[in-house]
């Protein structure tokens, strides 16, 4: 009998270590991340909400709990695994009177992870995501694949608050629809301008007041700080950048200057323009070139990520940088001064080639960019709850809550402007203020309502970062953004195979160009090798999407 | 009766017999038959979205048929030659250089007398295959910068201080390179466990004949383990084309995509981040095809030159 079991136990056990050794790394996580998928994606029906009231009132009756998906931001996972555990996602639920499960994928893998729920079919009921890029197709396909269900009679029958908005920003409205006028989103809003250009140049101040120098403002004057730097103050990287960080490649100050841009823009001509492959971008590489050539630029400019990035600038190796002005200009800031107490970076305009000019091109975003923006989708049951859910934020009363948080605690009423506490400001445990924000609201990152400057005018602390939008903002680039167009689902797929290969082409022939192993001289052959990968009829397809977007 | 007798068992009857008689050996492989079914042949089925424009929404079935058009797509692509290329250049290379080392380590430490170094030795050769690949990628990219390690040796030795792994010329040595450092003492066990099989008294009559440690090395050894070389080997082949883009992914960057991008990295570009799942699944199958013909062509290579075949 004994010896029976014994071999059972054996047979049990040799299984499962066969089993373990035959998936390698790549199976296992496959396996583990459909899992973390579909099991989530389980609860029961439950019964029919009863019909609505005709006043109706938050807090919401309890109900079925509702599956939110979104990605966590790196200022949230900072010390919280689970949106639902921070204080904002507790009172996002009380007010509400909705039960949420937030769902998160693995940082840096919400389109992996996105794929992975698409195919598998079990979706939860709300997701966030950018539905007017990143799904393939675009937005009017999700709807016509039964992914997630047009928000037009949801809007008109749940959603009083965002309806309203709309009507009174009809910019806006005709910004979230498709061209065959579907809603499909609740959408993440700038609700000001100076929200809108948050990345752009800066430069170490107290290093041009001992050089004898001003901010630069013109491509020439550039040469001469960055020159500078490299001979009297020995940067071995003068100008130093996140260059594998794709945000700031689209950002480019020193593409602008050249009234180019690296992908689609807007033309004056009101034409969709590829920038690449513009005279403008070969100045641009020409001059690119030489300073590589010279030292003025970090010779390891393509593999650099932000954390060695945030090392040079800090300790001196470098002098200038393109960044964000919270999360680059004042994390940087603090953390030099404690060894470097008169260390100090102040924003530089988009340069321009004549003196005294203005930069035509530049990067504003557009005030709706289709980023974090949450859909319903059609495994949803309760389609007025998760509206009513998401409706919210659009109100007074959700607004605030969004972009401030709890009163009391996390601001105060001062004079009729919301002013955060000491616990953000001045956090008891030492968070930095993102941090802290963050436990609190949304207002500092992304999400679906509708952002507040008067967030970003406390968050940003220090004089220099205050200074930000309005140097950032010199510039005609506002006009030159793409609109959210959307090309219909057929052509976005031929738009998409043809674009694939030509950013592989550009993103590799750019650096190439940069580091010298390619003669700016075979520009032309680089621009012939593109509109033989279909330039034209991709352009053909954007600009047709323009036509239908101006006239929605 | 006697012609009942004669006849040969009934299948179900051999069958019942055999099952009545290692009915616990059955029971063992069932898990294991269950994986493979489970893991790998059912997953196959999922294969068939090559041929289709697969939609989620419409699933795996009902998608419509489009037939060889993402083949097609693949084969006039401008980057098919070089994608191709780079594969099978980097796995040749990984072969040629990462196959012998840990045979040539395994040999050496079966010359090494000292117990003490020769088990120092392999536990040092050992550790960095359990080094996650992220860190070791990681440690490479910082090693490689203009500032890092490899250049402070180049500089050490009168060289000039460049950003290494934007270099495409270097890009392979580095994969391949890093790759024989991570997995040579690893490798090597299967060697020593078929070295320590090798009988003690064909090296005594060997002696006994003359043969010095280079006839016996030769005479001997090699041939003792050349069963284990040669199964290894066509498994290795088997596996040519179908190297991971983990590690491709973490190292390479656009200026090096010359020599870097590879089939596996291209499909999870075009697969996972562009959510081109028909087309990057019809180039997968395309990958796996060539493998499978290459593992039995090695195999039939194999059998006729030697005795040991996998099947």
């Amino acid at each position: 009998m004994k010896k029976r079991n014994l071999a059972w136990m054996m047979a049990i056990a040799m299984a499962a270590v066969s089993a373990a050794g035959c998936s390698g790394p790549g199976g296992s996580t496959t396996t583990e991340t459909t899992k973390a998928a579909t099991s989530e994606t389980t609860a029961a029906a439950g019964e029919t909400a009863p019909a609505a009231p005709a006043e109706f009132s938050y807090p919401m009756a309890a109900g079925e709990k509702l599956q939110y998906w979104c990605e966590l931001t790196t200022t949230v996972s900072a010390n919280f695994s689970n949106l639902g555990d921070t204080p904002f996602g507790q009172g996002w639920q009380k007010n509400t009177g909705a039960e949420i499960e937030f769902l998160h994928p693995p940082t840096g893998q919400m389109k992996e992870q996105f794929s992975l729920i698409l195919a598998d079919g079990n979706l939860p009921d709300l997701m966030e995501y950018n539905w007017t890029v990143d799904y393939p197709g675009g937005p009017e396909k999700a709807i016509k694949d039964g992914v997630i269900i047009p928000l037009n009679d949801v809007f008109a029958q749940y959603c009083p608050n965002i309806t309203q908005y709309l009507a009174e920003n009809p910019e806006i409205d005709r910004m979230i629809k498709t061209d065959e006028g579907h809603y499909y989103v609740f959408p993440f809003i700038r609700g000001d301008e100076n929200l809108m250009n948050t990345i752009g140049l800066m430069v170490r101040q107290d290093w041009l007041e001992e050089l004898n120098m001003e901010v630069p403002t013109t491509m020439d004057e550039w040469h001469e700080v960055l020159t500078a730097f490299k001979n009297e103050k020995g940067c071995t990287a003068p100008y130093s950048f996140e260059y594998t960080n794709g945000q700031y490649l689209g950002a480019d100050p020193f593409v602008a200057a050249y009234g180019v841009n690296r992908s689609f823009y807007l033309g004056s001509d009101n034409k969709v323009h590829f920038g690449a492959t513009e005279p403008g971008f070969k100045e641009y590489l020409t001059t690119m070139n030489q300073w590589y050539s010279e030292g003025l630029i970090d010779p390891d400019l393509a593999t650099l990520k932000s954390d060695q990035i945030s090392a040079k600038i800090t300790n001196g190796q470098a002098g200038a940088s393109m960044g964000q002005a919270g999360s680059r200009m004042g994390t940087w800031t603090t953390a030099a001064r404690s060894t470097t107490p008169e260390f100090k970076l102040v924003p530089a305009p988009v340069p321009t080639l004549e003196k005294g000019g203005q930069a035509e091109m530049g990067y504003i975003e557009n005030p709706f960019s289709g980023r974090a923006s949450v859909a319903i989708t059609t495994s949803c049951k309760d389609i007025e709850r998760a509206a009513r859910l998401m409706d919210w934020a659009y109100g007074e009363e959700g607004h605030m809550y969004f972009n401030f948080g709890i009163e009391g605690e996390s601001y105060t009423m001062v004079d009729n402007y919301p002013t955060y506490t000491e616990q953000i400001l001045n956090n008891p445990d030492g968070l930095p203020v993102s941090q802290a924000m963050s436990a609190y609201i949304r207002g500092n990152y992304n999400g679906p309502f509708v952002q507040d400057i008067r967030y970003l005018e406390q968050y940003y602390t220090m004089e220099e970062q205050r200074l930000t939008p309005g140097v950032w903002g010199q510039c005609n680039g506002a006009a030159h953004t793409m609109p959210p167009i959307t090309p219909t689902s057929d052509e976005s797929k031929e738009f998409s195979t043809i674009m694939n290969e030509i950013n592989t082409y550009r993103d590799e022939m750019i650096l190439k160009f940069i580091f010298g192993t390619e003669s700016v001289d075979n520009f032309d052959t680089y621009v012939k090798n593109i509109e033989n990968m279909g330039l034209e009829r991709a352009l053909e397809i954007q600009n047709a999407a323009l036509e239908r977007y101006n006239s929605r | 009766m006697n012609e009942k007798k004669l006849q040969k068992p009934t299948l179900s009857y051999q069958l019942k017999r055999d099952w009545i008689r290692n009915r616990s050996l059955y029971i063992l492989v069932i898990p294991v038959l269950l994986f493979y079914i489970l893991f790998h042949y059912k997953p196959m089925y999922g294969a068939i979205i090559a041929f289709k424009d697969y939609t989620p929404a419409l699933g795996v079935k009902d998608s419509p048929w489009i037939g060889l058009d993402n083949f097609i797509r693949f084969f006039k692509s401008v980057y098919f030659g070089r994608l191709i290329k780079n594969t099978i250049l980097l796995s040749v290379y990984s072969l040629i250089f990462g196959f012998p080392a840990p045979i040539i380590l395994a040999l050496l430490l079966n010359e090494v007398r000292n117990k003490r170094f020769k088990n120092l030795t392999q536990t040092i050769t050992y550790l960095p295959h359990f080094i996650s690949l992220i860190v070791v990628t990681g440690m490479l990219t910082d090693f490689s910068m203009t500032s890092g390690l490899f250049n402070d040796i180049i500089e050490f030795f009168g060289g000039q201080r460049s950003p290494l792994l934007q270099n495409p010329n270097l890009y392979r040595t580095m994969y391949v390179a890093s790759g024989i450092w991570q997995q040579v003492g690893w490798g090597s066990i299967i060697y020593l466990s078929a070295l320590a099989g090798v009988d003690q008294q064909l090296y005594e009559a060997a002696s006994i004949d003359g043969a010095g440690k280079w006839k016996q090395l030769l005479n001997v050894t090699l041939p003792g383990i050349a069963p284990t070389i040669i199964i290894m080997l066509i498994m290795r082949v088997g596996q040519l084309m179908s190297m991971g883009y983990e590690k491709t992914i973490l190292l390479y960057n656009p200026s090096t995509y010359d020599t870097a991008d590879i089939i596996s990295s291209y499909i999870y570009r075009v697969g996972l981040l562009e959510q081109d799942w028909s087309y990057s699944t019809a180039v997968g199958l395309f990958n796996s095809v060539i493998n499978f013909c290459l593992l039995i062509l090695t195999n039939k290579i194999s059998k006729k030159f030697s005795e040991t075949s996998l099947w």
